[in-house]
């Protein structure tokens, strides 16, 4: 029995610049020897040669630093969003584009309950269903009447996609006692003063709690993050990020991760940025971080890793709330909302800074992306650190301006890409406007100026899939056949290099990932097909077979077909 | 839920507008009414170690009675913890952060258990105006004024009195119809702030406190009313009204009696359930000045059919010591 095995494939695509294509790599010890030509790799010694994948291509083990472990939660729920999506079994959801559609699976799903309930003479659990997106379907405002044509009798929960409103049928206003005397003003009511089934935000949400807890359970539940592996492996992923992990808070969870991934049986790596609140609210940062670095420190493995610290400090742009800077929204009321105090911000982030630790911060907008360079200009002039990599996520709206400046700054950008897909007609007929919707996602500018970048999913917002960020990076275009900033456009091996080498770098482990080169993870996407080769336009539509994680091969399960 | 709702207080403002003080203010005065606050930042609060009880990771319990929470769990979970607390609050006040909307917090005032009793929101005399044209914060400071139901004007020793009657009459326009209250050092009667009737005068913070002149009156009245009566007798009170709050019963549909609070142009009127021998009406009227209360006492008093009960005029006014 030899150490050394062999892997051949029809391409191997190794995003190292020196040595960028390969038929043959050599692995042991979870590591890759080398690439080359059989001839070249076998130099090292005896070995074993694996054919399996003869026919396919091998691509450096893809990354997405920026999803969030609810993802895990896509399939113990009903799924209701515009666009279909994958649930961690391999089950196609394929997603509601029409009113009736809607209200025709909620039926679906209401019948099969009441055939699965235990006791019929129980009071019916309540059917809660995700990722329900009003933004798609103009024209049309669901209310209870809609919900109420499903069932009078069992309460129904439909939280949209944004998480900031639910629609819930008069089944659940009456279990939770929500009527015209309740004065929450989150409760949506018509012109008789009754309440809609529309609710506003989490104070009038929290009022239906039985719809809450049972999402509330699954997200804490082992299976969450198991499933969430299983989807970061189907998408192709080697690597997968919670970027907004509360550990600080939840210091037992780390226990959970840590068993669950450092299983060999978990199929990726797992990068993990914790939310900077300061536990107990004591508003110590100082504290934090040292918290940090410990949890770093005594918790890091070659599968699970704990690499930075996120904050939050606006909203979203299809939601209103993203802090823009002159003239603002195109359409629509500015709800820009900050979610720090500016002049304390510096504050907040300085303590992470001095300790090393890279700072990952969500701008959404134009306004609060400055605020993020100005704040990065005084901490390295405070503490010069040259390799921070403090990073700006989301950064969809970043002018040329603002990315040179990150440029100058030191510090990387994690686009959105799969925002040109899923929101990039709104963002061109209502948020922001032609103009500034032909340079969402700035992925050409970025190339151009030489910024550190990498794509992100965000999951659950958008389901994992590096293949579909990359499809919409190359294409950039919408729903309704209308191509999104033909000059902000990149190649494929650019949006290859932003899924594997840009988000390596992102983390600062580019010394142990993002290409197929001597010393590094042999973690390996397998795919069915080049993706430098196809049509672009196939990219999204390429077959994933699985991976290969630290040289041992984890094939899809395909049962689905 | 079988006992009255908890009435909630926000307080917002943005930072450096005087929150932290008025909270820790509230917290260590003897008020006589158990107060839970939630705070965003548990380290700036500063209480004498003398007055705290016990002490965990994300509550401060005060031999007063009072209990300090953090909100780092999220608003759900510190008000689902102080609806647990035995025994229970009298109120809670709400801290909220700098940037977020008080008004907007507010909603969870309406959590089962609880009931909303005021926005109040402080401002910073010498620097609001700036903060309001500010490109990045400005919103966030005029969306905090015009959701409030009483704006405290704070640090006003800071500008000289012309200035602070601009100001004044600015912050008017950002929050239209409601109280404006100037004050020093964050503090403001409980009577103002809360609604509490202080104990007694020398109970209250003592040194700024002449710089806040406020009145109250009392409303007696042996009849019930009609419910529009009592909706246009409140609508129509004077500006330099602070508060009102009381009972009255009813008489569409006869005998119901009902808990009133008017702070700013924040009206409530809910059904309560109390003592059927005390009187069909029992209002106090708390208002910034003696004489504009007393007039205020007086229309609201002929409207109802009932009278200001004897010895009219509290005044709760302090010299300088």
């Amino acid at each position: 029995m030899t150490d050394i095995r062999i892997f051949a494939a029809r391409r191997v695509v190794t995003m190292n610049p020196s040595n960028p294509s390969a038929t043959h790599v050599a692995v042991r010890d979870g590591r890759v020897l080398g690439a080359g030509t059989l001839d070249e790799v076998r130099g090292w010694g005896p070995s074993e040669l694996d054919d399996t994948f003869r026919d396919h291509v091998l691509v450096p083990g893809m990354i997405d630093v920026h999803s969030h472990v609810f993802e895990g939660l896509s399939g113990s729920f009903p799924y209701h969003g515009r666009f279909g999506r994958h649930a961690a079994d391999g089950r196609f959801m394929p997603g509601v584009a029409t009113l009736d559609e809607l209200l025709a699976d909620l039926r679906r799903v209401d019948a099969e309950m009441t055939a699965a309930a235990d006791d019929p003479h129980a009071p019916p659990e309540p059917l809660v269903s995700l990722g329900f997106d009003p933004v798609h379907l103009p024209g049309v405002r669901l209310d209870r009447h809609h919900l109420d044509t499903v069932s009078t009798t069992r309460p129904i929960f439909v939280f949209h996609a944004s998480m900031h409103v639910a629609t819930v049928n008069s089944a659940m206003l009456a279990r939770h006692g929500i009527d015209r005397h309740t004065v929450a003003t989150g409760v949506v009511r018509d012109a008789d003063g009754e309440p809609t089934g529309e609710l506003h935000e989490l104070p009038a949400i929290a009022l239906v709690a039985s719809a809450l807890a049972p999402i509330m359970r699954a997200a804490s539940a082992d299976s969450t993050i198991l499933d969430f592996g299983r989807l970061a492996l189907r998408a192709g992923l080697t690597s997968v990020g919670e970027l907004g992990g509360q550990l600080l808070q939840r210091p037992a969870a780390v226990d959970t991760w840590s068993r669950l991934v450092n299983d060999p049986s978990f199929p990726v790596r797992v990068t993990i940025h914790n939310l900077g609140v300061p536990p107990g609210g004591d508003g110590d940062h100082d504290a934090a971080a040292a918290a940090l670095v410990a949890l770093r420190d005594r918790h890091s493995t070659d599968k699970l890793r704990f690499p930075g610290v996120k904050f939050v400090i606006d909203g979203s742009i299809q939601g209103w709330t993203a802090m823009m800077n002159w003239p603002g929204y195109y359409t629509g009321t500015d709800h820009g909302q900050l979610l720090t105090v500016p002049e304390q911000f510096v504050d907040w982030v300085r303590p992470y800074h001095r300790a090393s630790i890279p700072v990952h911060v969500h701008c959404n907008g134009t306004a609060t992306i400055d605020l993020w360079l100005d704040t990065v200009e005084q901490l390295v002039r405070e503490d010069p650190w040259l390799d921070h990599r403090h990073t700006i996520q989301h950064s969809q709206l970043t002018t040329e301006a603002q990315l040179r400046r990150a440029k100058n700054l030191g510090m990387c950008v994690n686009i959105f890409a799969n925002h040109l897909w899923y929101w990039g007609d709104v963002h061109y007929e209502q948020t922001v406007g032609p103009e500034r919707a032909n340079r969402l996602e700035p992925c050409g500018t970025a190339e151009r100026l030489g910024v550190p970048y990498s794509l992100h999913s965000d999951a659950s917002v958008t389901p994992l899939g590096p293949l579909h960020l990359m499809w919409c990076a190359v294409n950039r275009l919408t729903p309704s056949g209308r191509v999104l900033g033909e000059h902000e456009k990149i190649t494929p091996y650019q949006a290859l290099w932003a899924v594997t080498q840009g988000s390596a770098y992102q983390l600062h482990l580019d010394h142990l990932m993002g290409s197929i080169e001597c010393g590094k993870y042999a973690d390996f996407t397998v795919l069915d097909d080049d993706p430098l080769g196809v049509d672009p336009m196939a990219l999204r539509d390429i077959g994933v077979w699985g991976t290969v994680l630290g040289g041992v091969a984890r094939p899809v399960d395909r049962t689905d077909g | 839920m079988s006992s009255a709702p908890i009435p909630v207080t926000v307080i917002g403002g943005y930072l450096g507008a005087g929150k932290t003080t008025l909270v820790n203010r509230l917290l260590a005065g003897a008020t006589g009414e158990r107060i839970a606050v939630l705070v965003n930042d548990f380290g700036s609060v500063s209480i004498d170690a003398s007055l705290i009880a016990s002490s965990d990771g994300d509550t401060i319990r005060l031999a007063n009675g009072c209990v300090c929470c953090s909100l780092a769990g999220g608003f759900v979970e510190a008000m689902t913890r102080v609806a647990e607390f035995d025994p229970r609050p009298d109120r809670l006040v709400v801290e909220a952060s700098g940037v977020a909307d008080p008004a907007a917090v507010a909603q969870y005032a309406h959590l089962p258990g609880f009931g909303l009793d005021a926005v109040v929101v402080l401002a910073d005399a010498e620097t609001v105006r700036r903060r309001a044209d500010d490109a990045l914060v400005g919103a966030h400071v005029r969306r905090q004024l015009a959701g409030a139901d009483l704006v405290v004007l704070n640090k006003a020793d800071l500008v000289d009195p012309a200035t602070l009657e601009r100001v004044c009459d600015w912050a008017r326009t950002q929050a239209d119809g409601v109280p404006i209250v100037a004050a020093v050092e964050a503090v403001v009667p409980l009577a103002l702030l809360l609604g509490t009737a202080p104990r007694s005068a020398t109970r209250e913070a003592p040194r700024a406190e002449a710089h806040v002149d406020h009145a109250t009156v009392t409303i007696t009245g042996r009849t019930a009313v009609m419910r529009r009566a009592l909706d246009d007798a409140l609508a129509a009170l004077p500006d330099g009204v602070v508060r009102v709050k009381g009972f009255v019963e009813l008489t569409d549909p006869d005998g119901t009696r009902v808990l009133v609070q008017r702070v700013g142009a924040r009206m409530r009127i809910v059904p309560f359930d109390r003592d059927p021998d005390s009187p069909p009406v029992q209002l106090v009227v708390i208002g910034l000045s003696g004489p504009a209360v007393a007039a205020a006492g007086r229309t609201l008093a002929d409207a109802l059919g009932a009278t200001l009960a004897e010895p009219g005029i509290e005044r709760h006014h302090q010299e300088h010591p």
